[in-house]
């Protein structure tokens, strides 16, 4: 055989033994074979040498070319073989989907917590600020101040926790007004959240700690229609959009008209159904125009200034809102029962 | 107060349904807390007359009545009563008849005779001896009078009535009665109130023969006003009179007490009757209480009294505890002659205070703690003996002793309708804000440029002080609905929050990323739970504030300490079968100042943790205390502590500058146990102001990112097994200098290959410079330096 014939030889054997190979040990052993310093490419350039001296390019050209068709289908067959090894691998690789994901569980805050954080925004867009004030409280600044004298049936309403002659535990957050009236001039725009207490013994809908949320508008000029205003929007972003809220008369002995407030059931749309007992309206909060006698008592004249205050009851727009049977549930702090608050 | 429909028509022409008329009186402030149709819980029973009774052929104890109920053909009816008797006027429930207590009547056999329908016994009709005489009668109820067969028991009952309940508000007492109402009705229905007319004669002699009045206590009884009605004609009221107190839930009595009893309903004044002939020395003293004298009241009740309760004596004993009860033997009697009536004002809070102290709770003390009409107590009297006069049931003795201390004069209020109408925000037309008034009896009286206005205020209306009220008042007849909505006047502002909520959110929201869950507990603990804790006597959270008036023992202090709120919350969920659970409260502690309490305490912002279940230890607790302190970029440090409630060996204190900010640890088995709390739980406690206040005071500005490549060494050693890891570290740190960017313990080993009372400790440690790579002799350097740090503190390598 010529070495033409030969490199021809290699060529086809080369190729046809790149077409089926098992693995990359053997595509390695076929590389080295062929191409190798010591495989059958080299042998027969080293016997260039015999050749004539027209023979020689042309030979050599001849076998420059099956070393680079050797080359590349090599370099296919590596390509070929780690795509291959790829596609065996993530199909090895395959997990169930539906397996669960590794996480913690949520944490989250108490609902209490959530009904507070929504309303404190609600009222910080309006303009108002947000305040604390103490959970023990003098005498005059949770009755005194707020028009409720020592022998006055309000004092009736709410049976109240005493740690002294005169320190007791408020019993509303209105004690919070007279405190900032003295600190701040109008223009006044205020909520204040917390803690109150009252000696109403523990059941199902009382509890003799719970939670509210006082608001408190001083400014000249301010009138009733402001204060159903201020409420109305409040309500339309609690109960949505087409609430519609109603004031009734009431009595409060810090404000002067007093009112109650009920919006329009959000469950029926105020046709009347379980949740309102029937009357398509539901009670959410008092309210009212600040006395003159609170606004006097804290150095603002009335004949001035006029503002409106209302107080919230958290612990029960908490229950309302998610459906809560018994405020004790609240206190509980059952994992099973706090798990399910993670939003509205 | 309950108001009976009827009885209220008395005083108003209504010409609306009752639901109208709730409606109405809810929205101009008088809510409804119920209404009772009493009509509707019984129909088809009616007045039948016994005709003829015989004995059943097949039952010896069963009779066969042929009843006349006021149609053509009698009725069937078998009983198996025996107290039934030929002429009877019995109730007869007809076939498809309902019955109060839910029955349901129909015609039916007994014993193989046909009997229509059922008579029916007091209990039946659900009626007690108090609602009708002979209702407790074991057997059919026997009907007094001369009813017609056929007439509807409800008439008979007074049950063609409906009962409104209205929740009066506290700011009016006048409305404790049925005047109070009847007047508002008035007004809200546009109608004229038509006042009981009172007009009487008296007869000869004079009432200062029969008694003398004194008053010692004026503070107390600002007005007594006594009279006299003589040669008592005592029997039964008048049918109205029974229904109208029927209605309202009051027993009929005889005529002289029910007129009391009627009028207080009435006019809301109480009133009192003695019977002169126990009247000691022809004397009324009204004084306070000798300090320990003895009474017995009405109930059969002994009580003790005290030198600051009020009561109305004759010239030796108490006869009535003023306002509240009289005592027994002063009652009206069927042989009784002769009586004085009283009517009286008492202060409020007095006979609050008596009626609560001895547990005692009547119509007439409650009206006087709600507040009386000092006015009223004439107009009452006159009423009460008007009605003396229209039941014939005694003669008027000549002459009033009204003892007082000064009457209060008419109150006049001086506004103007502008100012008003600019509390409301609406605009209402002068003549309808001055016809309002006016329909109140808030006499109003325009001035002469149209706008200025005198209102005269009735003395049962003392609620009325200022323009203020006034405008409630006009608003409240004409109508919320008009109060439109307007956005607040006023400058825009931006609401702020404080910078410790601010800060109480930032830490809160970083425990719900660590799946811990909020908690809320009382803030008033058990007085035992320093106990619990095993506190020492000295320990400082054993101050603490108690209430007077708690609800219980278990609510009986204001809590120094979050832990046991904490390990109580723990132990419900694990009692509970929660296999796991992590907690947080943020709360106050109430730290006092002095004991007992002088002013107000310290509270003090606090944060507890709380973790128990599987994989949570010592440590999981400490990385979310570190992650708070992270967060606040405060470098706290650790350090053994003694808390007795903890496990001695897995607990730490927390301190920032020296100052302890908290404890941490795993519970002490023996805490557990006494809070029910089974296997492990790990709890902390932080106060929170220094938190609070480095996160207020916290700014960041950016670092330059490292432009130069860090050498990592690791580092493994040996120490005494119970070295902390501190010492380890601060040695390090020292011997290392400012290169050493970052130290990080990746293992602490004891056991095979490490000698008894060993450990091993291994570091890698990041060195860095920022303005040069570091060479590989500089790290050698820096590692040697540290070894020898080691050295000083008798760590050696690892070999």
């Amino acid at each position: 055989m010529s070495i033409r014939e030969q490199l021809e030889q290699i060529k086809k054997d080369g190729l046809r033994e790149l077409e089926n190979f098992a693995d990359a040990k053997e595509l390695d052993n076929i590389r080295v074979r062929y191409l190798g310093k010591k495989g059958e490419l080299t042998a027969i350039l080293k016997q260039m040498g015999k050749l004539s001296a027209e023979e020689r390019p042309i030979v050599g050209q001849a076998a420059n070319e099956v070393r680079q068709a050797l080359e590349n289908a090599v370099q296919k067959s590596v390509e070929r073989l780690k795509e291959k090894e790829l596609a065996h691998r993530l199909a090895s690789e395959t997990v169930d989907v539906t397996l669960p994901g590794k996480s913690e569980p949520l944490g989250g805050l108490h609902p209490l917590s959530i009904v507070q954080n929504e309303l404190i925004d609600i009222f910080q867009s309006m303009g108002f600020d947000i305040v604390d004030g103490p959970e023990v409280e003098t005498d005059y600044y949770c009755f005194e101040a707020l028009n409720v004298p020592k022998d006055h049936p309000a004092r009736d309403m709410q049976d109240t926790f005493y740690l002294g002659d005169n320190l007791l535990l408020r019993t509303q957050t209105s004690a919070a007004q007279a405190r900032v009236m003295e600190k701040r001039n109008p223009p006044i725009r205020i909520v204040c959240p917390g803690r109150v207490y009252r000696a109403d013994e523990v059941d199902a809908t009382h509890s003799p700690v719970f939670h509210q949320m006082e608001g408190l508008v001083v400014d000249k000029g301010i009138t009733m229609c402001d204060l159903k205003g201020c409420l109305e929007q409040f309500a339309h972003e609690i109960y949505g959009p087409e609430t519609k809220v109603r004031f009734r008369p009431s009595f409060f002995p810090f404000t002067e008209p007093s009112v109650e407030v009920d919006v329009s059931c959000s469950e029926c749309g105020g046709k009347g159904c379980r949740i309102c007992k029937g009357t398509g309206w539901i009670e959410i909060l008092g309210a009212g125009m600040v006395h003159p006698n609170v606004l006097r008592g804290c150095g603002i004249d009335p004949d001035v200034y006029s503002g409106f205050a209302f107080g919230i009851g958290l612990d029960r727009l908490t229950t309302t809102r998610y459906r809560i049977s018994d405020i004790r549930l609240l206190f509980e702090n059952d994992e099973r029962f706090l798990d399910q608050f993670q939003g509205k | 107060m309950k108001v009976s429909f009827n009885w209220l028509k008395r005083y108003v022409d209504i010409d609306v349904t009752p639901e109208v008329l709730c409606d109405k009186m809810t929205m101009s402030g008088f809510e409804v807390e119920e209404m009772i149709d009493l009509s509707a819980s019984m129909d088809r029973v009616v007045v039948g007359k016994v005709l003829q009774m015989e004995h059943h052929p097949d039952a010896d104890k069963l009779w066969v009545c042929q009843i006349d109920v006021g149609e053509e053909e009698s009725v069937q009816i078998i009983t198996g009563a025996q107290n039934v008797f030929e002429g009877a006027l019995v109730p007869c429930a007809l076939h498809d008849s309902h019955l109060p207590n839910g029955v349901h009547i129909k015609k039916g056999k007994l014993r193989g005779l046909p009997s229509n329908g059922m008579m029916c016994s007091g209990e039946e009709l659900c009626l007690s001896e108090n609602d009708y005489p002979g209702a407790g009668v074991h057997g059919i109820l026997i009907l007094e009078g001369d009813w017609k067969p056929g007439t509807d028991m409800r008439d008979v009952l007074g049950m063609n009535d409906v009962i409104i309940d209205f929740s009066i508000l506290s700011n009016r007492p006048d409305c404790n009665s049925v005047i109070g109402i009847a007047r508002e009705v008035a007004v809200v229905l546009g109608k004229e109130f038509k006042a009981p007319v009172v007009s009487y004669e008296t007869r000869s002699g004079d009432i200062h023969n029969d008694i003398d009045i004194r008053v010692e206590d004026f503070d107390l009884c600002p007005r007594y006003v006594g009279r006299v009605v003589k040669n008592l004609r005592i029997g039964p009221s008048p049918e109205w009179m029974k229904e109208c107190l029927r209605s309202a839930g009051v027993r009929s009595i005889n005529n002289i007490v029910d007129i009391t009893n009627f009028v207080m309903l009435e006019t809301g004044q109480p009133m009192h009757a003695y019977d002169l002939r126990y009247v000691k020395g022809h004397q009324i003293v009204v004084r306070r209480a000798h300090e320990g004298e003895i009474m017995k009241t009405l109930d059969d009740k002994e009580h003790t009294l005290t030198g600051d309760m009020l009561v109305i004596a004759d010239a030796e004993n108490p006869s009535c505890l003023a306002g509240i009860m009289g005592s027994l033997h002063s009652e009206i009697e069927p042989d009784t002659t002769e009586l004085l009536f009283e009517t009286a004002k008492f202060r409020r809070d007095n006979i609050r205070r008596t009626a609560r102290a001895l547990g005692m709770r009547t119509e007439s003390s409650a009206r006087f703690e709600k507040g009386t009409d000092i006015m009223n107590c004439s107009y009452a009297m006159d009423r009460a003996l008007s009605l003396v006069q229209e039941l014939d049931c005694g003669d008027i003795v000549e002459g009033t002793i009204d003892v007082n201390n000064g009457l209060p004069e008419e109150r006049t209020i001086h506004t103007s309708v502008s100012a008003i109408l600019a509390l409301l925000g609406v605009e209402i037309p002068t003549e309808t804000v001055v016809l309002i008034l006016n329909s109140l009896h808030l006499a109003s009286t325009l001035g002469e440029d149209g706008d200025s206005l005198s209102v005269k205020v009735p003395s049962y209306r003392d609620d009325v002080e200022s323009r203020a009220d006034l405008a409630e008042e006009v608003m409240r007849i004409y109508g919320y609905e008009h109060i439109v909505s307007t956005p607040i006047k006023g400058v825009v502002i931006r609401g702020k929050k404080l910078p410790e909520r601010i800060a109480s959110d930032t830490i809160k929201a970083l425990l719900v990323g660590e799946s811990m869950r909020e908690i809320t507990t009382y803030s008033f603990i058990s007085s035992k739970s320093c106990d619990l804790l095993s506190l020492p006597e000295d320990d400082v959270r054993r101050k603490a504030v108690s209430l007077l008036n708690p609800l219980g023992e278990e609510y009986s202090t204001m809590r120094t300490q979050l832990i046991s709120s904490m390990a109580s919350v723990l132990a419900t969920n694990i009692s509970r079968k929660n296999p796991a659970g992590r907690f947080f409260e943020v709360s106050k502690l109430f730290l006092p100042k002095a004991l007992p309490l002088t002013e107000q305490p310290e509270e003090v912002p606090a944060l507890s943790l709380g973790l128990y279940g599987e994989g949570e230890d010592f440590f999981s607790l400490k990385g979310i205390v570190e992650m708070i302190f992270t967060r606040c970029r405060m470098d706290v440090s650790y350090a053994r502590a003694d808390e007795p409630f903890l496990h001695p060996g897995r607990q730490a204190k927390i301190l920032y500058k020296d100052q302890l900010i908290g404890v941490m640890g795993e519970l002490h088995p023996l805490t557990a146990e006494k809070f029910g709390i089974e296997g492990r739980a790990y709890v902390a406690e932080l106060r929170l102001e220094t938190l609070y206040a480095a996160l207020e005071a916290q700014r960041t500005f950016y670092a330059p990112l490292p432009r130069h490549p860090a050498s990592v060494r690791d580092l493994s050693i040996l120490a005494d097994a119970d070295m902390p890891v501190a010492e380890i570290e601060a040695a390090i740190r020292k011997g290392a200098g400012k290169v050493l960017e970052k130290l990080k313990l990746f293992d602490v080993y004891q056991g095979r290959q490490v000698p008894d009372g060993k450990k091993s400790v291994s570091y890698s440690l990041t060195l860095r410079a920022p303005d040069r790579t570091l060479t590989v002799e500089e790290c050698d350097k820096t590692m040697a330096k540290v070894l020898k740090a080691l050295e000083e503190i008798g760590i050696s390598m690892r070999s």
